[in-house]
């Protein structure tokens, strides 16, 4: 496809307009969609103008990413949402879940905000803390060896694909050599548990 | 207030007035909030968002509230009416498209609203013209602190407030300025203000036009993260940016206007022309045409007109906003020439009393 504006370059850049409630779409290439100010982030195409969605989306998208599917499903006992739905959707079911998903949340808000405890205001109300469920606690507890090795190399591999990115190639390597090394005694539970 | 008493005036926010507005449209900050106690809304049924809706807008329109608080539940009003919201800014679009008992509060001069049942049970929002984050916060913090008072919000002293999405957990806090920056698009600059930004971690995007078109030129920068840094060095970090861009804006409108100075008052006033004549004219050429005039009216090519009167235009001249004063829902022909018909008059007027 052409693009619209010079009739010469190959169109990469796809545009949805919306304006008197009419799609239009608009085919450009880079050069001249950076003449008309248009950043080009193909994952912004179909996004609202609130900001956000992008970041939610994105969110979304690195859990997907992040993780095998066989780690056992922990669900909220109080909204009776699950993990994985958690995963899929990006939406809490409850305020519960932040304790209940314990690691898998700081993770991802360590991913998300670089940190992971807050700062700034608290309610002056004071006593609105999320409560401690012992039994959210007990579910962490139960967490097998193998989920936790898998969770540690996940988070690893995030670590590996940062430095990629950065082009820091030996400390990639070392990454990789430790990935090896825990995906090596993932399933070592099992075994002995089979010997038994 | 009737809803249909607003289309005679415009937000607080759009005076033109506060610091650096020849650049800085506006200074937003958003919190969200959610009630303890409660599912988040993904999990929340229809009369858990009706006892939501109630709590909060009881306490929003309760006696101890000085000003005259307007209250609007969207199923009641039409789909226009909704539009109308989102073209103000009070609402967001999926606000306005989404389901259940949902609703919107706000303050006289639009200054503050709150959407109760959007995506958090609450997204309390302060509206101000200009750079004003610092004034913008210091008003919202007290409408939540009120809030407060009698409303237990999901908070952990680890996450802090608590959010359906964690991309919103920690103050829960969203602080963005809107930008119109017509000289660094003309001459294809606005790239490294997206890089700039990029690099210490705040976010831009075009704010009219869906997807990746920044109709008008209004660009919004705003934090991503909000765990882990306090309101304060939330407002200070996104401040930081902004006298650089604002700069960087001014000197390039003057470096267009000595190099250059027919050829940019030959758009301007082409422009001005063009929206003073049009007799049928679409959303997105009189956001492009309304952002070559503003810059002409800083640059102080037009005399006599006013900025506040062009920042209108691009409010009042949405399809909502069109379609409320016509008193009618229009098709989209309809609604250009209804659209032209009014720019021509709002500029003839304005024009005319600065010249008399």
């Amino acid at each position: 496809m052409q693009c619209e504006v010079c009739q010469d370059a190959v169109a990469t850049v796809h545009l949805t307009d919306v304006s008197n409630n009419m799609k239009k779409e608009i085919h450009l290439c880079e050069g001249c969609a950076k003449k008309r100010g248009t950043t080009i982030k193909s994952h912004m195409n179909k996004e609202p103008n609130y900001p956000e969605f992008k970041t939610a989306q994105l969110a979304a998208a690195e859990f997907t990413e992040s993780g095998g599917g066989e780690e056992t499903d922990l669900v909220c006992p109080t909204c009776g949402i699950s993990y994985s739905k958690f995963r899929s959707t990006g939406k809490f079911g409850c305020p519960e879940d932040y304790k209940i998903f314990g690691q898998h949340v700081v993770q991802l808000l360590e991913k998300i905000h670089h940190k992971v405890q807050h700062s700034g205001k608290t309610p002056r109300s004071g006593s609105t803390e999320v409560p401690e469920k012992p039994e959210s606690m007990e579910m962490e507890r139960q967490e097998t060896e193998d989920e936790s090795l898998i969770k540690q190399a996940d988070g690893l591999r995030e670590e590996l694909r940062v430095a990629i990115e950065d082009e820091q190639y030996e400390k990639a390597a070392e990454l990789r050599d430790t990935i090896y090394g825990i995906e090596g005694r993932i399933g070592g539970q099992k075994k002995a548990s089979q010997k038994k | 207030m009737e809803l249909d008493k607003l289309q005679n005036q415009v937000g607080e926010w759009l005076s033109g007035k506060g610091p650096e507005s020849d650049i800085v449209i506006s200074s937003r900050i958003r919190l969200a909030r959610n009630v303890s106690g409660h599912s988040f809304l993904s999990r929340a049924n229809l009369k858990d968002r009706s006892r939501l809706e109630q709590v909060i807008r009881d306490r929003l329109m309760g006696p101890e509230v000085s000003t005259e608080v307007s209250y609007f539940s969207l199923p009641d009003l039409s789909s226009v009416d909704r539009q109308f919201l989102v073209e103000r800014h009070l609402i967001s679009r999926e606000h306005a498209l989404g389901k259940g008992p949902r609703g919107v509060a706000m303050s006289p001069r639009e200054n503050l609203s709150v959407m109760i049942n959007e995506e958090d049970h609450l997204r309390i929002q302060g509206l101000h013209s200009g750079l004003q984050l610092r004034d913008t916060w210091e008003e919202l913090n007290r409408l939540d602190t009120y809030l407060e008072e009698t409303i237990d919000f999901a908070f952990d002293s680890q996450f802090g407030y608590l959010t359906i999405c964690p991309t919103n957990a920690g103050t829960g806090m969203r602080a963005s300025v809107m930008l119109h920056l017509p000289a660094l698009v003309m001459t294809g600059q606005i790239e490294k203000v997206f890089q700039a930004v990029s690099k210490i971690n705040l976010a831009v995007r075009g704010l009219y036009g869906e997807g990746t078109k920044a109709s008008g030129d209004f660009y919004q920068i705003s934090n991503q993260q909000t765990l882990g840094k306090s309101e304060g060095e939330i407002i200070r970090n996104v401040e930081s940016v902004i006298p650089q861009i604002v700069k960087f804006e001014r000197t390039v409108r003057e470096t267009l206007l000595e190099n250059k100075r027919e050829v940019i008052e030959d758009k301007v006033w082409r422009a001005y022309g063009m929206l003073r004549s049009a007799r049928i004219i679409n959303s997105e050429e009189t956001m492009d045409l309304l952002s070559v005039v503003r810059l002409g009216v800083n640059l102080g090519l037009i005399p006599g007109l006013r900025i506040q009167t062009i920042n209108e235009l691009f409010i009042l001249s949405q399809p909502a906003h069109l379609q409320k004063m016509e008193q009618s829902e229009l098709g989209s022909t309809e609604r250009d020439i209804t659209r032209a018909t009014f720019i021509r008059n709002r500029l003839r007027v304005k024009d005319g009393q600065s010249e008399s």
